[in-house]
């Protein structure tokens, strides 16, 4: 099967930015790369789930694909999920066919467990006797054993010829079972190769010092949240510390923890700005006014009024909805907001994502600036060009668990392992 | 919804819009007018009984208004329920607890009858939040569920331990007559109260920071928790306020018109305030115009089936045809549950 030049775009955001693959019969791809890279779009589209928006596929085989997210009837037994896509073939036989060891087909697979429910998963894609196979992300519910156990099925289905495209961002489990390795970011291939080492793997999947265009779209896909194991986390008064790892290492519920568990003046700029950012319907004025103690809708339209002034915000009036304002406006809003509290903590996830340049550099301004007033900030970001300039130490997050301090100079040359997981040096901190 | 009459009144919500109401009302009323046919009657001749039987006369005005000032308070009820993201459909339910609380308090005078109203209701709507914080129970069943018990609670009572002394209906005795609602002719101070309810509403909806805090819970709530707003609480004090305009509503037509309580005592009061709420684009002051609106409705349909022998219950037609109308046109997104 052969990828030409496919593009997919999913509102402004490119998903897939022509990419062209070739399979060849029997090799292991792993695709990798963080959340929101483009790898299941790309996969959907081979698979002919989704259609692309330019670009042509040639010689398309028979596909089976196995979605991160189970696909089963939960009230049904297996027998009956397994009948919903192949009426009238007797269970046990499919079962036996495939080589996957399942047990009690009788059994509803609101009973079985995640590993059960990924292997009836899977011989449901096999069943089909497909010539490629896409597993997206199919380890991350399973325990060790049992992704060894998907590991050989694999490697056998590949003796047979069949094309196996694993997509996962475990870097270790990719170097174990993959034969050919596919990096993508940001809708594009960025290494496509045999052998690698797994520094090699980690620094192609995030960006390191070269953050290219801003502009990303939000995540498209998440594998389930990380268990948070930060047991503490120093910021002192007027510094800013940094945390960076890849997309979906608990990045998010860390941020989420802090906002619930914070007391006293604290600043909370939310990672997702477009459902947590501003309450759209309500005016600038309302917006900006919803943490004081005190509502004057004239004495609030006055204040927004200087803000927005002060913030550059472009407005027509206080009393314009603020959800008919652009990314970068309501960003400064949401600042204005926030900042203007005199906070002694800020916690800011991915404050500049998806702006220009110039909301950008006006976003670090303020970061900065509330640092030099005594604030501590905490910035937990997956743009390393931003951490690295703004932060005065960096944490790696990964899976949920925090590295040890590091000055930049130290994080410059651990960070790409740290992120990846390999070596990594737990602290006292973490678990 | 946004602008119009919000505008002019110079409120700083950009989230009304007027034509939409006038819509709604208009082409209830078209079809109400133009079902007549079905009937073997003008739609011209309907709509002439229909307002001469509302608003056509001093008589009639009286009697619109007494039917509006339930609806105002129910109307209230949903609007700041809504407004605060909650689907409060207990209104029935809560009229009633109203309704009972105000009776067992009324031999303390009138003023203990009506601050027992508005407690009781909102003690009953509460149950439904306690509900929606421990177990994640979705109000939308848990106050509707809670309407059927109240619903059976008086029919038990008015056949049982506050059936009447004679015991021959199943209805209560009469309040003490200290406990009633002083009447300024046909009408009752009720309707003061249901006024000055209306702008305490708008009050504490659009002038407090309470109410700042409690629309941006129902617009969004996780934008709202990331804005520091305990959104819990908002969702506890929207339905406890919500309950208790219920249960005034409940308390007056006891206190003001009925005077005794019956099974069938709130008569869709609670539902009809939903109707009234969405005319009135869930806003406090737009409430009494719909509740007028709404009152009228029922007055002229009970003219029509007097005069023109159609049964009144097409203003619940009316009401329906509302509602429809206001969901299918307004973008307010019903039915979000974050």
């Amino acid at each position: 099967m052969r990828l030409s030049h496919i593009t997919k775009s999913f509102g402004a955001n490119k998903a897939v930015d022509d990419v062209t693959l070739e399979f060849k019969p029997g090799e292991i791809v792993g695709l990798v790369g963080e959340n929101g890279a483009g790898k299941t779009t790309l996969m959907s589209i081979a698979a002919g789930e989704l259609a692309p928006d330019e670009g042509t596929i040639e010689d398309r085989t028979e596909v089976g694909i196995v979605h991160q997210h189970f696909l089963l009837v939960n009230e049904f037994t297996i027998a009956e999920n397994l009948a919903l896509s192949m009426w009238g073939r007797d269970p046990a036989e499919v079962i036996r066919d495939s080589g996957i060891d399942l047990r009690g087909f009788h059994r509803r697979v609101a009973d079985l467990s995640v590993g059960e429910k990924s292997k009836l998963e899977l011989i449901k894609a096999i069943a089909g006797h497909p010539r490629f196979l896409i597993l997206d992300e199919p380890t991350s519910v399973l325990a060790p054993a049992e992704a060894r156990e998907l590991f050989d099925v694999m490697r056998r289905l590949a003796a047979d010829g069949v094309t196996v495209v694993f997509i996962s961002h475990k870097i270790p489990e990719v170097l174990e079972v993959a034969t050919r390795i596919v990096v993508m970011r940001r809708g594009r291939i960025i290494v496509d190769g045999g052998a690698m080492s797994a520094e090699q793997l980690a620094e192609a999947m995030v960006e390191r010092f070269h953050a290219e265009t801003r502009g990303r779209g939000e995540k498209r896909s998440s594998s389930a949240p990380p268990r948070l194991r930060v047991k503490s986390l120093e910021v002192h008064r007027g510094e800013i510390v940094s945390i960076i790892g890849v997309a979906g290492n608990g990045q998010s519920e860390l941020a989420a923890n802090l906002r619930d568990t914070l007391r006293g003046h604290v600043a909370h700029i939310p990672e997702d700005r477009a459902r947590d950012g501003l309450i759209a319907e309500m005016t600038i004025a309302e917006n900006i006014a919803l943490a004081e103690p005190h509502w004057n809708p004239r004495a609030a339209a006055r204040r927004a009024a200087e803000l927005i002034e002060r913030f550059d915000i472009r407005a027509q009036s206080p009393l314009q909805r603020a959800g008919s304002l652009s990314g970068g406006n309501q960003q400064k809003v949401i600042l204005a907001r926030e900042l203007e509290r005199r906070p002694e903590i800020i916690v800011a996830a991915e404050p500049t994502r998806g702006l220009d340049i110039e909301a950008t550099r006006f976003i670090h301004d303020e970061l900065r600036a509330a640092a030099a007033r005594g604030a501590a900030i905490l910035l937990i970001t997956s743009d390393l060009d931003e951490a690295f300039t703004l932060g005065d130490a960096i944490h790696v997050i990964y899976r949920g668990t925090l590295s040890p301090r590091l000055t930049p100079g130290e994080a410059a040359s651990e960070a790409p392992r740290l992120m990846a997981g390999i070596g990594s040096r737990e602290s006292g901190v973490g678990a | 919804m946004r602008e119009g009459l919000v505008r002019r009144l110079r409120l700083p919500t950009p989230d009304s819009r007027l034509p939409i109401a006038v819509l709604a009302a208009a082409l209830s009323i078209a079809l109400l007018a133009l079902s007549g046919i079905a009937f073997g009657h003008s739609p011209r001749e309907l709509l002439s009984i229909l307002i001469s039987g509302s608003v056509g006369s001093n008589f009639a005005l009286q009697g619109t208004l007494l039917k509006s000032i339930p609806l105002l308070l129910t109307g209230l009820s949903v609007a700041i329920a809504f407004r605060a993201g909650v689907w409060n459909i207990g209104g029935e339910g809560q009229f009633l607890a109203g309704a009972l609380g105000a009776f067992l308090a009324a031999r303390y005078g009138m003023i203990a009858a009506i601050a027992a109203s508005l407690l009781a209701g909102a003690i009953w709507a509460s149950i439904a939040s306690a509900m929606r914080l421990w177990r994640n129970a979705p109000e939308v069943l848990t106050t509707i569920l809670l309407n059927f018990i109240a619903i059976h609670l008086l029919g038990y009572a008015v056949n049982g331990p506050l059936q009447e002394a004679s015991g021959k209906y199943p209805q209560s005795d009469a309040i003490p007559i200290a406990a009633m609602l002083p009447t300024i002719g046909d009408l009752h101070a009720g309707i003061i109260l249901a006024i000055v309810a209306a702008i305490a509403a708008w009050f504490l909806l659009y002038r407090t920071a309470e109410g700042l805090r409690l629309r941006a819970s129902g617009f969004n709530r996780s934008a709202a928790k990331w804005a520091g707003i305990n959104v819990d609480a908002q969702l506890v004090r929207a339905m406890a306020i919500s309950g208790a305009m219920a249960g005034l509503a409940g308390g007056i037509e006891l206190l003001g018109v009925t005077h005794r309580l019956f099974e069938r005592f709130a008569a869709g009061y609670g539902y009809a305030g939903i109707a009234v709420a969405l005319l009135a684009q869930l806003h406090p002051l737009g409430t009494l115009a719909s509740a007028f609106f709404f009152g009228a409705l029922t007055t002229g349909a009970g003219e029509l089936q007097r005069t023109a022998g159609i049964s009144s219950t097409v203003a619940t037609f009316g009401q329906a045809i509302v509602i429809l109308v206001m969901i299918v046109f307004t973008r307010r997104r019903f039915g979000q549950t974050r």
